[in-house]
C-alpha cells in the first residue's frame, strides 16, 4: 500500500473539526473540545467501555478450551462454506470480501484470519520494539507463545541453506489448535495451524517485518502433530537487516 | 462542553487577545499539539491543548493563531524523517525530544508503538510577554478559568522543553495514551489506519494532558 | 436443586474438570468471527445476527453432550431449575461467568439472564456507523448456543438479547422463553 501524501491528508482530517471556528475568533479555539470529530457511539452510564477496563485484566484469565474449539470449528466451517464453488467466488468478486475470498482460495480452506493480526499484544510483551529479526523471533518464540499457549515454542531455527537466508523455523511439538480441534475429515489438520501462522504473520507485519508464514505438519514418532512454522522474511527486511548489522544495532 | 462554548464566546468578544494570561504565569504555559499517525503516516487522531499544571487553563495558544493548525502539522511532518531514522536504531518506544523547529520555537517529542504507530507531540512555549498589553490583564479576569493562574508555576514541567523533568512528564503522558491506544486497536472492528473517533479516547487524552503536562 | 447448589457445582467443575486456554485467545477469535461476518455481509447486521445465531445453534447441539458428561447433572425438575443450570453451571464451565437469573414471568416460562461480565465482548467497541449500536447483537451466538443445546434435551426455547453494554445500555440482558417441551408432543397420529 502506498503511503498517502503526508501533508495533504493531515490537513483534510483536522480541518473537519475546526472549519467552523476560523475567521471570527482570532484566538485559539480549544480543539480538544471540538465536537465535529467525535463519534456518535453511546456509552453506558456506568462507564463500562473498553477504556475503563484494565488492560491486563484478562492477561491471566482463562476460558474453557472447549469453547475455543467450538468457536474455532465454526470459524473454519464458515471459511470453508464461503468459498465452496467457483461461481460463489465469482459472484463475490465485487464485494468487500473479494480480497478475503481470494486469500481463502489461494491457500485452500481455511485461511489464517487476518483480522487477528492487527490486535497488538505488545503491552503484555516486553516494552521494546524489536529491531532485528532475531529479537523479533525470540519475542514470538517466547513471550507471544506463552501469552497464547502458556508455554514457549519448542524450537527456533535458521535455515541452513545459503540460498534461503531469509527463512526461519519455529517448531511446536504439540500445537494446541491441532490437539483440541476436530475439524471435518476432509480438511487436513494442517489447516488449523494455519490460524497460528496467521497470527505470527500478523505480528511480524505489525512490527515492520514483512513476512510470509506457513505451517507444515512434520510428525515424529513421539510428536504426531509436530508443526513447523516457516517464516520467510521479505527482501526489504533482509536489506534493512544488513544495514542494521553494519550499524551495530542489536 | 458548556465551558468550551462560553470560552469560545468570550474569545469572540475579545478578538485581539493572543495573550490572555497575566505575564508572569504565562512564562511556563505551553501549547501542545498531539497527533497519532498510522504506520503509513495517515493521521488518525489529533488534538491541541495547553498546560493545565500550575493553574494553566488547558487552552492552546500557538504563536500563529490563524495558521497554527497548518503550521503544527507542517512542523510535525517535517520531523518524520528523523522519526523514521530513529525507528530502526532505537528499540525503545519513547524516543524523547527528537526535533526542534527554531522559527516557531517548536519542540517535537516522539513515541513509537511496536506496531508502528507514531505518537508525536509538538510543544511550544508561549511568546515572551514583550508585547504584553495591559488589555490582556483585564481580559484574564473575564475568563473565570484563569483566576487561579497566579499560583506559583515552579511545579510546571514545561518550563524547559528539554529538561529531564519534561522528558519524564511526556513519557508518562505518552505511556498513558499508549494504553488507551492499545485498547482501541484491540477492538475487532478497528482496522489499522482508521481514524480514532471515540469520544472516550479523546477524553482520555485530554485527561492525560491535564495530568502530566 | 437450589441456585446456590448449582453455583457450587459450576465452581467445582470449572476448577477441577475443565481444560483451560488463554481467555484472550477465545475473545479475539470470537471478535474476529463477528468482524469478518460484518465485512462479508456488508454491515447487514440483521443478517450477521442471524448467522451468529446459526453458528451458536450448531455449537449448542454439540456442546450439550460435553456439558452433560462434564457436569453429570440429571434432568431438571422444572424450567426454573433449568435456568439455574444454564446460568450457574453451563455458562460457568464454558465462559467462566455466572449470569444472574431474574425477571421471571408469573407462569415461570420466561426469564432474563443478566451478564455482569461477558468475556466475548472484552476489548470490543462497535463500529461507529450510526447503525451497529442499534442493530447488531454482538454476542448473539450465545442465543443460538442455548437454543441448540436445549433442543437436544427436548426443550424448544426462544432467546434474544434485549440490552447490551456495547450498545450503551447499562446492562447486558438476554431474554429466554420456553416455547414447549418437545417430549410432551404426542406422536403424530395421522396426517
Amino acid at each position: 500500500m502506498a503511503a498517502p501524501p503526508r501533508h495533504s491528508t493531515m490537513l483534510s482530517i483536522s480541518n473537519a473539526g475546526t472549519s467552523q471556528s476560523t475567521g471570527t475568533d482570532r484566538t485559539q479555539v480549544p480543539q480538544s473540545s471540538s465536537p465535529a470529530q467525535t463519534s456518535g457511539l453511546r456509552v453506558p452510564s456506568n462507564r463500562k467501555t473498553i477504556y475503563d477496563r484494565h488492560l491486563n485484566r484478562s492477561r491471566n484469565a482463562e476460558l474453557s478450551r472447549a469453547s475455543f474449539a467450538y468457536l474455532f470449528g465454526e470459524m473454519v466451517t464458515y471459511a470453508q462454506r464461503r468459498v465452496t464453488g467457483i461461481q460463489d467466488l465469482e459472484k463475490r468478486k465485487d464485494t468487500p470480501s473479494a480480497s478475503v475470498c481470494s486469500t481463502y482460495s489461494s491457500t485452500a480452506p481455511p485461511p489464517p484470519p487476518p483480522p487477528l493480526s492487527p490486535a497488538p499484544p505488545p503491552p503484555r510483551l516486553p516494552p521494546n520494539r524489536p529491531l532485528r529479526i532475531l529479537s523479533l523471533l525470540h519475542l514470538i518464540h517466547g513471550p507471544l507463545w506463552r501469552l497464547l499457549f502458556q508455554r514457549a515454542a519448542d524450537a527456533l531455527e535458521h535455515s541452513v541453506s545459503a540460498e534461503t537466508p531469509n527463512e526461519y523455523m519455529i517448531t511446536d511439538n504439540d500445537p494446541l489448535v491441532n490437539t483440541y480441534i476436530s475439524v471435518p475429515r476432509e480438511m487436513s489438520m494442517l489447516n488449523c495451524a494455519a490460524f497460528v501462522a496467521g497470527i505470527i504473520e500478523g505480528v511480524c507485519d505489525g512490527c515492520g517485518f514483512e513476512a510470509k508464514v506457513s505451517a507444515h505438519n512434520q510428525p515424529t514418532e513421539m510428536w504426531p502433530s509436530r508443526t513447523v512454522f516457516l517464516v520467510r522474511f521479505g527482501e526489504s527486511v533482509m536489506e534493512r537487516e544488513k544495514v542494521l548489522e553494519r550499524a551495530g544495532v542489536k | 462542553m458548556l465551558s468550551y462554548q462560553s470560552r469560545a464566546a468570550l474569545d469572540v468578544l475579545i478578538p485581539s487577545t493572543p495573550c490572555v494570561l497575566s505575564p508572569h504565569s504565562q512564562l511556563s504555559k505551553m501549547s501542545y499539539y498531539f497527533t497519532i499517525l498510522s504506520p503509513t503516516d495517515t493521521p488518525i487522531f489529533n488534538i491541541a491543548f495547553g498546560t493545565s499544571k500550575g493553574g494553566g487553563d488547558g487552552i492552546a495558544r500557538f504563536r500563529f493563531p490563524d495558521t497554527a493548525q497548518y503550521m503544527n502539522q507542517f512542523i510535525i511532518h517535517s520531523s518524520l524523517d528523523i522519526v523514521e531514522e530513529a525507528q530502526w536504531t532505537n528499540g525503545g518506544m519513547y524516543l524523547k525530544h527528537i526535533d526542534t523547529y527554531p522559527p516557531a520555537t517548536a519542540y517535537i517529542s516522539a513515541f513509537l508503538t511496536p506496531s508502528g504507530a507514531r505518537f508525536l507531540l509538538l510543544h511550544q512555549p508561549p511568546q515572551l510577554p514583550s508585547s504584553g498589553t495591559s488589555g490582556s490583564l483585564g481580559s484574564s479576569s473575564l475568563l473565570g478559568s484563569s483566576a487561579s493562574t497566579t499560583r506559583a508555576s515552579s511545579s510546571s514541567v514545561a518550563a524547559n522543553p528539554t529538561s529531564p523533568q519534561t522528558e519524564e512528564a511526556i513519557r508518562q503522558f505518552m505511556n498513558e495514551i499508549y494504553e488507551s491506544y492499545v485498547k482501541t486497536a484491540m477492538s475487532p472492528f478497528y482496522k489499522q489506519g482508521m481514524e480514532i473517533k471515540s469520544p472516550v479516547f479523546r477524553t482520555r487524552v485530554t485527561a492525560a494532558g491535564k495530568k502530566w503536562l | 436443586m437450589s441456585t446456590q447448589k448449582a453455583s457450587r457445582i459450576g465452581e467445582e467443575i470449572w476448577k477441577t474438570r475443565i481444560d483451560k486456554v488463554n481467555a484472550e485467545l477465545v475473545t479475539l477469535t470470537y471478535g474476529t468471527i463477528v468482524a469478518q461476518l460484518c465485512q462479508d455481509y456488508d454491515s447487514n447486521y440483521q443478517e450477521v445476527n442471524k448467522q451468529l445465531d446459526k453458528m451458536g445453534y450448531n455449537i449448542g447441539m454439540r456442546l450439550i453432550e460435553d456439558f452433560l458428561a462434564k457436569s453429570g447433572v440429571g434432568r431438571c425438575a422444572n424450567f426454573r431449575e433449568t435456568a439455574d443450570m444454564i446460568a450457574k453451571v453451563g455458562f460457568k464451565i464454558f465462559l467462566n461467568v455466572a449470569p444472574t437469573v431474574t425477571n421471571w414471568t408469573s407462569d415461570n416460562n420466561q426469564f432474563s439472564l443478566i451478564f455482569d461480565d461477558n468475556p466475548l465482548a472484552d476489548f470490543v467497541e462497535l463500529p461507529d456507523d450510526g447503525r451497529a449500536q442499534d442493530e447488531l447483537w454482538f454476542s448473539n451466538i450465545l442465543c443460538g448456543v442455548l437454543r441448540g443445546a436445549l433442543e437436544m434435551v427436548q426443550m424448544q426455547i426462544e432467546a434474544h438479547f434485549v440490552s447490551d453494554v456495547l450498545r450503551g445500555d447499562d446492562t447486558t440482558e438476554m431474554r429466554v422463553s420456553l416455547v414447549r417441551y418437545i417430549e410432551d408432543e404426542m406422536p403424530p397420529e395421522d396426517d
